[in-house]
């Protein structure tokens, strides 16, 4: 169980003591209770939870007896010491035991049938294999309305609550959002926040996961299932690139709750997920969701059966040279099918991915890189760019985890973001981000163990920055270099070799191709957009989609192919740090649609080139033969945890993008993971849908003669932008306007080119607010 | 074999052609049965109309012919179905897999689940044999004898 610290005991000068009359050894500093069950002796615990933070103590289900030592310890917080006898089955210790079991019973109502922790709680487990089977008590239990909602996700039942404290700590020390505290003493002690508001945060989701009893459970899971009913499926997060490891609860083949790994990932989440990756999964049967193929037609659309639908693919497809657009969610076997399809069933076809070009991060992707792990150990931690908060959510717990331990934080960029006060961050002015990173090139240099995190978006558009970065870590030879990246799987993509966008978009607008496949791929609302709006209007080729949601290309699209999404289906995804891990299947998709690599194949075969594979880790082989990128991976060795590429996911060929040209204020988009597509899918996380927001200082509104509340419209050198409303806010940087990527209707990504470089825009109001 | 012994096989069956038959006129009469026979199972309701069960899955997880589904579903004021915070929406039973072993009946915390006495529970298609929450709570439609004390068949 992840409930106890792994304890190497492999290390040099461990400690020795006797437990039990066994003569054992431990590294140093380990705790009691961590050291026993690294020996094969359980000792029970409640509120101990290494991954917290410093043990408190609070709950003494962990006493054991220490000779030597008056009265018996909490083994939680002992660390082991040179020839300690330690006994753990003693008729004190077993007393104890009782004692404590019998206590923390005395108000818990034993309610278990009707509980959603019932069958996988910790306090159920220990009473029974711990416990005293019968209590003394015959008074009537303290009662409580339940249950009350923390949050809109939450449900706290104070009945049930041990005072265990790893919720408070985990608000406190982990996600240190502030929230959560323990209210009044004694029998009327209660978790609330301060203000006793819901519990907003980020990462709330995580204090379900450390409850030990059923004090805190997940709402949208309330009821749903019990333990024994469903299968829990180890998986990984697609949607963002920092690729989370999770484990999907599956019941009668739809996925029912998302949660962290009992045995978490150390090098990438350590078991904490955020918001939008546990409860976005609902987005699988949303409104939006493809359930059935669509054949758009001059007499109006028609649903067409999955067969059909292929078929009319592979007819629409044939004789054609066809760009083929691979979104960057897509998994490493969709895009390398989609890649194949070039060689074989269609030949002649360009194939490229979506997302950012980045030809200047060539040089900071050479440097040796580390991963979200390695963190931990850093004595200085970099922030170059971006927003880590919003776009890669569990890199900021990792960030706050290397604060917490000593390392210093600091950074710079153009926003201002939540991570800013761990530390010394500069702002820099929009498109100069080169000088922020030359005032930290001194501080890199000087440091024993630095890594620095770069933001994949925010460098791509600044070259100079890029190769400034660059330069500054290969100055250190300790340092390495960790890539926030902006897209699931870019790296992946990437490592494939394949172009950017800009490669299919030349053809359509030359006319070299006369049909278009987009596999995940929604250049409609992605930046660049306006380009591609541009291009598909006088595109008069067919447009086969594959996606499983439907978006501005699919509406477009005149064969839209039903997928399945990452809760659905088998692949391969590479995280921002270049790390290969599996999606495996947990749930079934809709009776209609398919996996995007079996629809693929299907249409291969359709077209008279039988692939020479059939299921998907066959076809990983097959795509990622030859691609040094991939070299000695295999399904098996990325096995349940992952594996990082053999080398960096280098792109060829791309060129950097010019500097900002036009005139007008500069604009700093910032993609959202929390309140993105996946969270506006979701009926769970509704209330965290990223308002279409323009963001700017008081004066800077001022200048721009808006108010707070105004609708208006952004013009660029590369489009024009949907509606924002403005608001207004102190502590805002002056000059400068700010607005969210992934928005509903995308309306921030007509004004920025697919490369990501800096843009100006011109504010003008349409509506008064 | 000897005379006798032919003769003692005859002995029998002469003196069973003089007693009265073991076998019964089914389906006009019905066996009785003892009052432990588990047969066809019946969900219980409280005298104030609320179910017994509150979907807690128990009987799921002791059934070892896996023959129950239970999907529960929180209680709301507007729709208040059991005593309990949450009641089963669905609660099927295929009889074609019972064993009819009454584990569910010892698993559940809550008397809300009892194994009856009928034990007529063929039907034309084995879907039929799939009964529903609705037909577990009502009275079985063909109630079979109960043995009284001493009774012999």
């Amino acid at each position: 169980m992840a409930e106890y610290a792994p304890v190497d005991l492999t290390v040099e000068n461990q400690v020795e003591f006797e437990l039990d009359g066994r003569r054992v050894a431990a590294p140093a500093g380990t705790m009691l209770a961590d050291a026993c069950y690294a020996h094969g002796v359980e000792i029970p615990i409640f509120c101990y939870e290494p991954r917290i933070g410093p043990p408190i103590g609070a709950c003494r289900m962990c006493l054991v007896e220490v000779e030597g030592m008056r009265g018996l310890q909490t083994a939680c917080s002992t660390p082991v010491a040179p020839d300690m006898v330690v006994r753990t089955t003693t008729d004190a210790v077993k007393e104890a035991q009782d004692g404590v079991l019998e206590v923390l019973l005395a108000n818990h109502p034993l309610d278990c049938p009707v509980c959603d922790k019932g069958g996988e709680c910790p306090l159920q487990d220990r009473t029974f294999k711990f416990g005293p089977g019968t209590s003394r008590y015959v008074e009537p239990k303290r009662h409580q309305p339940k249950p009350l909602n923390l949050s809109h996700r939450i449900a706290l039942d104070r009945e049930r609550c041990i005072s265990c404290f790893r919720c408070v700590r985990f608000s406190q020390e982990v996600a240190q959002d502030g929230e959560l505290t323990m209210q009044e003493r004694g029998a009327r002690s209660e978790i609330t926040t301060f203000s006793g508001d819901p519990y907003r945060g980020r990462f709330s989701g995580n204090i379900i996961d450390v409850c030990p009893v059923g004090a805190l459970t997940s709402i949208p899971y309330r009821f749903v299932s019990r333990p024994w009913d469903v299968q829990n499926t180890p998986s990984v997060c697609g949607l963002c690139p920092v690729g989370c490891n999770t484990e999907l609860t599956v019941r009668e083949g739809r996925t029912k709750r998302v949660t962290g790994r009992p045995e978490p990932n150390p090098a990438v989440e350590e078991g904490w997920l955020c918001d939008t990756g546990r409860w976005a999964y609902d987005a699988s049967w949303s409104q939006a969701r493809i359930t059935a193929a669509v054949v758009r037609e001059a007499t109006g659309d028609r649903t067409a059966t999955l067969e059909d639908a292929v078929d009319g693919a592979a007819a629409l497809l044939r004789g054609r040279t066809a760009g083929i657009l691979v979104g960057t969610a897509a998994t490493v076997e969709e895009a390398g099918i989609a890649a194949d399809l070039a060689g074989g069933a269609l030949p002649g076809a360009v194939v490229a991915r979506m997302g950012i070009p980045g030809g200047a991060l060539a040089p900071l992707r050479a440097l040796p890189g580390a991963q979200l792990g390695d963190v931990d150990d850093a004595d200085l931690v970099v922030v170059a760019g971006g927003d880590p908060s919003a776009q890669q959510p569990v890199a900021e717990l990792r960030l706050r985890k290397a604060r917490r331990f000593g390392a210093t934080v600091t950074g710079c960029g153009p926003r201002p973001h939540a991570l800013e006060a761990l530390g010394t961050f500069i702002r820099t002015a929009p498109g100069d981000l080169a000088a922020g990173v030359a005032s930290l090139a001194e501080a890199i240099a000087a440091a024993t163990r630095p890594v620095v995190m770069w933001d994949e978006a925010d460098l791509a558009g600044e070259p100079a920055a890029a190769e400034a970065l660059a330069a500054a870590i290969a100055a250190n030879p300790a340092a390495r270099q960790l890539e926030l990246g902006a897209e699931v799987n870019g790296s992946g993509l990437r490592a494939l070799g394949l172009p950017d966008a800009g490669a299919v978009l030349d053809a359509v607008r030359a006319g070299t191709v006369d049909a278009l496949l987009l596999v995940h791929a929604d250049p409609l609302d992605a930046p660049g957009r306006a380009a591609w709006d541009a291009a598909l209007e006088g595109f008069a080729g067919p447009v086969i989609a594959i996606a499983s949601h439907a978006d501005a290309t699919t509406e477009r699209a005149d064969l839209v192919l039903p997928a399945l999404t990452m809760w659905e289906q088998e692949g391969t995804l590479v995280s921002m740090n270049g790390r290969v891990q599996r999606l495996r299947p947990g749930a079934r998709g809709p009776e209609g649609a398919a996996a995007g690599w079996e629809l693929l194949v299907a249409l291969a075969h359709r077209l008279g080139v039988v692939p020479g594979y059939r299921t998907a880790a066959a076809a990983f082989r097959a795509v990622t033969a030859g691609r040094p990128a991939f070299a000695g991976i295999t399904p098996e060795a990325a096995g349940v945890l992952g594996v990082p590429l053999a080398a960096p996911a280098q792109v060829a060929g791309a060129s950097a993008p010019p500097p900002a040209s036009g005139e007008g204020v500069p604009l700093v988009a910032t993609r959202t993971v929390y309140g993105g597509a996946a969270a506006r899918r979701s009926a769970a996380l509704a209330d965290t849908a990223a308002p279409a927001e323009l963001r700017m200082a008081p004066d800077t509104a001022a200048a721009h003669w808006v108010n707070d509340g105004d609708r208006v419209v952004l013009r660029s050198s590369s489009g024009e932008s949907g509606r924002l409303t403005v608001r207004v806010g102190d502590g805002l940087p002056e000059g400068v306007v700010f607005a969210p990527l992934g928005a509903p209707g995308s309306p921030t990504e007509g004004v920025l080119p697919a490369d990501m470089a800096p843009v100006l825009v011109r504010v003008a109001r349409v509506e008064a607010g | 074999m000897s005379i006798q012994d032919q003769l003692k096989g005859f002995g029998i069956t002469f003196r069973t052609m003089l007693s009265k038959p073991l076998t019964l006129g089914y389906p006009e009469r019905k066996t009785p049965v003892f009052p432990r026979f588990r047969g066809r199972h019946r969900l219980w309701t409280y005298d104030n109309g609320l179910e017994k069960c509150v979907g807690c899955s128990l009987c799921v997880a002791a059934c070892p012919a896996d023959c129950i589904r239970v999907v529960a579903e929180e209680n709301t004021p507007q729709l208040r179905v059991s005593a309990g915070e949450r009641f089963a929406r669905i609660y099927e039973i295929n009889m074609a897999r019972c064993i009819f072993c009454g584990y569910c009946e010892v698993a559940c915390p809550f008397d809300a689940i009892t194994l009856e006495h009928s034990y007529e529970l063929s039907e034309r298609d084995r879907r039929e044999l799939v009964y529903t929450k609705d037909m577990l709570l009502a009275p079985a439609p063909k109630q079979a004898p109960l043995r009284a004390e001493g009774q012999r068949v």
